[in-house]
C-alpha cells in the first residue's frame, strides 16, 4: 500500500475505478491522509466512498455518544445496542469503514479539534468539518491555510432536504482538458471567512437562496451560543428578525431569503438519508479530484434542494483579490 | 400544529416531506400521517439489480423508511466489484450478489424486509412484477432496461378516450453510470416517455466494420477486436472463446500486441484488451452513490405524491473526462473573471417532434445537474396502446404466432401468448409447453372468450443491433365481423 507501485490485490480491487482516473490517480490517493471531524449521515457516506476509493488513511474525529437518531440515519451503525454501547460514534463508524476495505487505515482521535495545533493538521492532505459552529469553521480553515504545505479544506452541512458544500484548495494549479486541449489553469480560493465577507449585494442576482439561508442560520447559532443544528422551530420568530437585520446591513431585498426556507432549515436540523448521499457523493469526488490532481474542481460553494432537485455551483469570492 | 400531535416516525425527515404541505405538491397530495405510515408498512419496491447502483438503492429506500424490497440479479459477487458494491466484502465473493445484499442490509437497518431473487428477469413470471407499487432499475444493459420497460409499459390499459387508465400505472425509475457520469428518470407509462420511446437518447453501440480491422486498423481497440474475432476463428476452429479464461485473454493479448507493432500503433495494454473484450464499464463508487440517492428521492416522491416529480429527467454530469454529450466550452452570457452562477434555457421546437427544456447550473464545467424534459411517442411499441392486428375469427393461435414473426414491426420469433391471467402458449418450461401446445389449433377468438376486441402480451425474442434479445409486446387484437356475431352477447373485458 506504501509503495510505489500498486500490489496485485491493489490492481485487482481497485480495476474498475483505475479505468477511469488510471493507475496515477490511484497511486496518489492511497498515499493521501484525509480527516473528518463529525459523524453524521453525510460524513459517514464521504467516508464510504473515500474508503472505497482507498485513500491512505482516513481520521475520524467525533466524541459523542451514539444515540437512538444516529441509528436511524447512519448506515455504518448496526441497529444493536449492545454492540454500540460504551462506542463512541467515531469509534462504531471506524469499525465499519474498515470493513468496506482493509487496506484503508482508519484510526480514531479523541478530543477537541480546535485544541490541535499545527502539527496535528500538518498530518493531513485534506480536512472535512460537518456540522461545525462558525467559529470552528474559521478557525480550523486559518489553522490549515498557515501550514506551508497545502491542506484541502471542506465544511459540509446538511438541514432538511437541503445541503451546502464549501471548498477552499488555496491556490490550486491543474491541467484542464477541453476537447484534445490542455491547458494549464490556476485558481485562487478565498478562506472560508474572506467568503463570507464578500458583500451580498455584490454577488449576482440570481445567487442561490440557499447561500444566504444557511448564513443566517450559522450566525443565529452563533448569537445564540447554540451548538451546530440546536434549533427548533420557537427560535424561528427570532430567526426572522435576525435576517431582516443582516438583510438591512447588507442592502439586500428580504425576498432573496423566503422565509419558507428559513422555516425548513430550522425544522430540519436532522439530515436526510438520500440527500446525506448525494452531499456525500459530490463532497467523495471532490476531493477525489483534489488528491488525484484530475479534473475541475469545485469553486467553491455547492447547494443541493431536494425540493426541485437542482444542484448548484457558486464562485463567492472577491473579484478583485489582494495579492 | 400537525405535528404536536401526531406521533413522530422513526425517520422525522420524512416526516418533513410528508407532515406538511408544500409549494410543489400535487393536487392529489394529502398531507398526513396516515400517508406516511401508508407508505412505509405497504409499498412494496423492486431493486432490478443488486450491483453497483443495487446496493446503494436497497440501503437509501431501506433507510428512507420502506419495509416490503425485493432485489433480483442473476449475477455472483467478483473482486471487481468490491470498489463501489459497498455490501459485499472479499469472503463473499462467487456468491449471489441478491442475496448477501438483503442480508447485509436488513443486518444494519431494523424493521426493513427485503426478498432477494437469484435469477434472470425474464425467468420471472409477468405477474411478480404486477405486486409492486413501484420498479426501481440499477441495471448495466440497453437490453436489460428495454425488457423490463415492455413489462411495466405492458400493464398499462387507455380507457375509450385514449387516457391512460390509472391503475394500470406501474411507474419505473431508471438510474445508470458510467465512470463519473450517470442519469437519474422517471418513467410514468402513458405520460412522460418510456424508454423505448427515448431509445435514440442512447449513443450507438461501437461496433468496428470488418473491414476496418482486417485491413486498415487504426487504434489499439481495432487490434484487440482482430485478435478476438478474426484470429481466433482461424486459428482456433471450433473452439468457443472464453472471456473468463485467462488463457484465452492473453492469447489475444499477445496477438494484439503483434498487430499492434505490424502497424505502428500504441496502446495496447492486457487492462485494455480486458476491457475491449468483455466490454467492461468503469465504475466508481461515488457516481454510484449521487444516482441512487437521486432514484430514491424520486421514488419516494412518486409513492407520496408530495412533490411536483423533478420533470422526468435529472442528469448528473461529471466532466472529469472530456464529455461530447453537450459540447458546451464556455459561458455563454461572457460573464469576466467570477465563475458565476450561469442559467439558460433552450427551446427546441415542437417540429422536431420532441419539446426539449433544459436549464443547466454550470460553474466553469465543473458539476451540474441538469433538469431536461422530453415528450412520449405516441406509437410507441412498448408504452402506446399497442400493435393493432385485425384477425380473422377463424385464426388458429398457431397461424397467429406464426404471423408475429414475419409482422414488421414485431418480428417476433418463439412467440408466447398471454391473454389476461391465462397462458394461451408457452414456449418453455416443457411442463407448461406440454400443458398448452393443445391450444395451437384452437381459434384464438375462442380461446380469448369470443371477444371482439381485447389486449394480449407476447414474449419471444427478437434482434436488436444483429443481436437476439428477449422482447415483450403488448398488442391490440380485433377480430374481424365478431362485432355481428356477439352483438347480443355479454362483452367481456375492455
Amino acid at each position: 500500500m506504501v509503495g510505489e507501485e500498486l500490489t496485485e490485490q491493489e490492481t485487482a480491487l481497485y480495476d474498475r475505478q483505475i479505468r477511469v482516473w488510471g493507475a496515477d490517480a490511484q497511486r496518489r490517493l492511497s498515499k493521501s491522509h484525509i480527516l473528518v471531524y463529525g459523524m453524521k449521515g453525510t460524513i459517514t457516506e464521504f467516508c464510504k466512498n473515500i474508503v472505497l476509493a482507498g485513500v491512505g488513511s482516513l481520521t475520524l474525529v467525533d466524541d459523542r455518544a451514539v444515540t437512538e437518531e444516529a441509528l436511524s440515519a447512519n448506515f455504518l451503525m448496526p441497529p444493536d445496542e449492545n454492540v454500540c454501547s460504551g462506542k463512541t460514534l467515531a469509534e462504531l463508524c471506524r469499525d465499519s469503514l474498515n470493513e468496506f476495505n482493509p487496506m484503508v487505515r482508519v484510526s480514531v482521535e479523541k478530543g477537541d479539534l480546535t485544541s490541535f495545533g499545527a502539527e496535528f493538521f500538518d498530518k493531513f492532505d485534506v480536512v472535512v468539518l460537518s456540522f461545525c459552529s462558525l467559529a470552528t469553521k474559521k478557525l480550523i480553515n486559518e489553522r490549515c491555510r498557515k501550514l506551508s504545505k497545502r491542506v484541502s479544506f471542506y465544511t459540509v452541512d446538511c438541514r432538511d432536504c437541503c445541503g451546502e458544500i464549501f471548498v477552499d484548495l488555496q491556490k490550486y494549479n491543474y491541467a484542464m482538458k477541453r476537447q484534445d486541449e490542455t491547458t494549464e489553469c490556476e485558481l485562487q480560493y478565498p478562506s472560508f471567512q474572506e467568503a463570507i465577507s464578500v458583500p451580498w449585494r455584490s454577488l449576482p442576482r440570481k445567487v442561490s437562496k440557499l447561500y444566504f439561508a444557511m448564513r443566517v442560520i450559522e450566525r443565529f447559532e452563533e448569537a445564540e451560543g447554540r451548538k451546530p443544528g440546536e434549533i427548533c422551530i420557537e427560535d424561528l420568530p427570532a430567526v426572522l428578525k435576525l435576517k431582516k437585520e443582516i438583510c438591512e446591513a447588507q442592502s439586500l431585498n428580504e425576498s432573496h431569503i423566503p422565509n419558507a426556507l428559513l422555516e425548513r432549515l430550522v425544522m430540519g436540523a436532522r439530515e436526510f438519508p438520500p440527500v446525506c448521499a448525494i452531499i456525500g457523493g459530490i463532497l467523495g469526488q471532490e476531493v477525489i479530484k483534489a488528491i488525484s490532481g484530475k479534473g475541475d474542481p469545485l469553486k467553491n460553494f455547492f447547494f443541493f434542494d431536494s425540493m426541485d432537485g437542482k444542484g448548484i455551483i457558486e464562485d463567492i469570492s472577491d473579484p478583485n483579490p489582494k495579492g | 400544529m400537525a405535528e404536536s400531535t401526531v406521533h413522530q416516525s422513526r425517520s422525522r425527515d420524512l416526516d418533513k416531506l410528508l407532515l406538511r404541505p408544500g409549494n410543489l405538491v400535487a393536487p392529489t397530495f394529502e398531507p398526513g400521517a396516515q400517508l406516511r405510515d401508508d407508505l412505509q408498512e405497504y409499498a412494496r419496491i423492486l431493486v432490478v439489480g443488486a450491483g453497483g447502483l443495487g446496493c446503494e438503492l436497497l440501503k437509501d429506500l431501506a433507510l428512507s423508511g420502506f419495509k416490503n424490497l425485493e432485489v433480483i440479479d442473476m449475477d455472483r459477487i467478483e473482486v471487481t466489484n468490491l470498489n463501489r458494491q459497498f455490501l459485499f466484502r472479499l469472503e463473499d465473493v462467487g456468491k449471489p450478489k441478491a442475496e448477501v445484499a438483503a442480508k447485509r442490509v436488513m443486518e444494519r437497518v431494523s424493521g426493513v424486509n427485503i426478498v432477494p431473487h437469484f435469477c434472470r428477469i425474464e425467468d420471472k413470471d409477468i405477474d411478480f412484477y404486477k405486486d409492486f407499487i413501484i420498479i426501481v432499475l440499477g441495471l448495466d444493459s440497453v437490453e436489460a432496461r428495454s425488457y423490463i420497460n415492455a413489462v411495466a409499459c405492458g400493464f398499462l390499459e387507455y380507457d375509450s378516450d385514449d387516457k391512460p387508465i390509472e391503475e394500470t400505472v406501474k411507474p419505473m425509475v431508471d438510474g445508470g453510470t458510467e465512470g463519473f457520469k450517470g442519469h437519474a428518470r422517471v418513467i410514468i407509462p402513458g405520460s412522460t416517455p418510456c424508454f423505448e420511446c427515448i431509445i435514440w437518447l442512447f449513443p450507438p453501440q461501437v461496433k468496428f466494420p470488418l473491414c476496418t480491422l482486417a485491413e486498415t486498423p487504426r487504434t489499439a481497440a481495432h487490434c484487440i477486436e482482430y485478435a478476438h474475432l478474426i484470429k481466433w476463428d482461424e486459428v482456433h476452429s471450433g473452439k468457443t472463446f472464453d472471456p473468463d479464461d485467462p488463457e484465452h485473454m492473453k492469447w489475444v493479448y499477445t496477438e494484439a500486441v503483434k498487430r499492434a507493432e505490424l502497424f505502428g500503433i500504441q496502446g495496447v495494454t492486457y487492462s485494455l484488451t480486458q476491457g475491449v473484450v468483455k466490454n467492461i464499464i468503469p465504475a466508481i463508487a461515488s457516481t454510484n452513490a449521487i444516482v441512487s440517492a437521486v432514484c430514491t428521492l424520486e421514488t419516494l416522491k412518486l409513492v407520496s405524491g408530495c412533490s411536483k416529480t423533478l420533470s422526468n429527467y435529472l442528469t448528473c454530469v461529471e466532466f472529469f473526462l472530456i464529455l461530447l454529450y453537450f459540447g458546451i466550452s464556455s459561458c455563454p452570457s461572457g460573464c469576466g473573471n467570477h465563475n458565476c452562477l450561469l442559467q439558460y434555457t433552450i427551446h427546441v421546437t415542437e417540429s422536431d417532434g420532441i419539446m426539449l427544456t433544459i436549464e443547466m447550473y454550470n460553474g466553469m464545467e465543473g458539476l451540474h445537474i441538469k433538469v431536461t424534459e422530453f415528450v412520449k411517442d405516441k406509437d410507441c411499441l412498448a408504452c402506446g396502446p399497442g400493435v393493432l392486428l385485425e384477425l380473422d375469427t377463424s385464426v388458429t393461435l398457431q397461424k397467429f404466432i406464426d404471423m408475429l414473426e414475419e409482422h414488421p414491426k414485431l418480428l417476433l420469433s418463439k412467440a408466447s401468448v398471454r391473454y389476461r391471467a391465462m397462458n394461451l402458449y408457452m414456449q418453455a418450461p416443457q411442463v407448461l409447453e406440454e400443458m398448452t401446445r393443445s391450444n395451437l389449433n384452437l381459434p384464438l377468438f375462442e380461446l380469448m372468450g369470443k371477444v371482439p376486441k381485447d389486449i394480449v402480451h407476447v414474449t419471444g425474442t427478437t434482434s436488436r443491433d444483429d443481436k437476439k434479445t428477449s422482447c415483450l409486446r403488448k398488442l391490440r387484437l380485433v377480430f374481424k365481423g365478431a362485432d355481428a356475431v356477439t352483438d347480443q352477447d355479454m362483452a367481456v373485458g375492455a
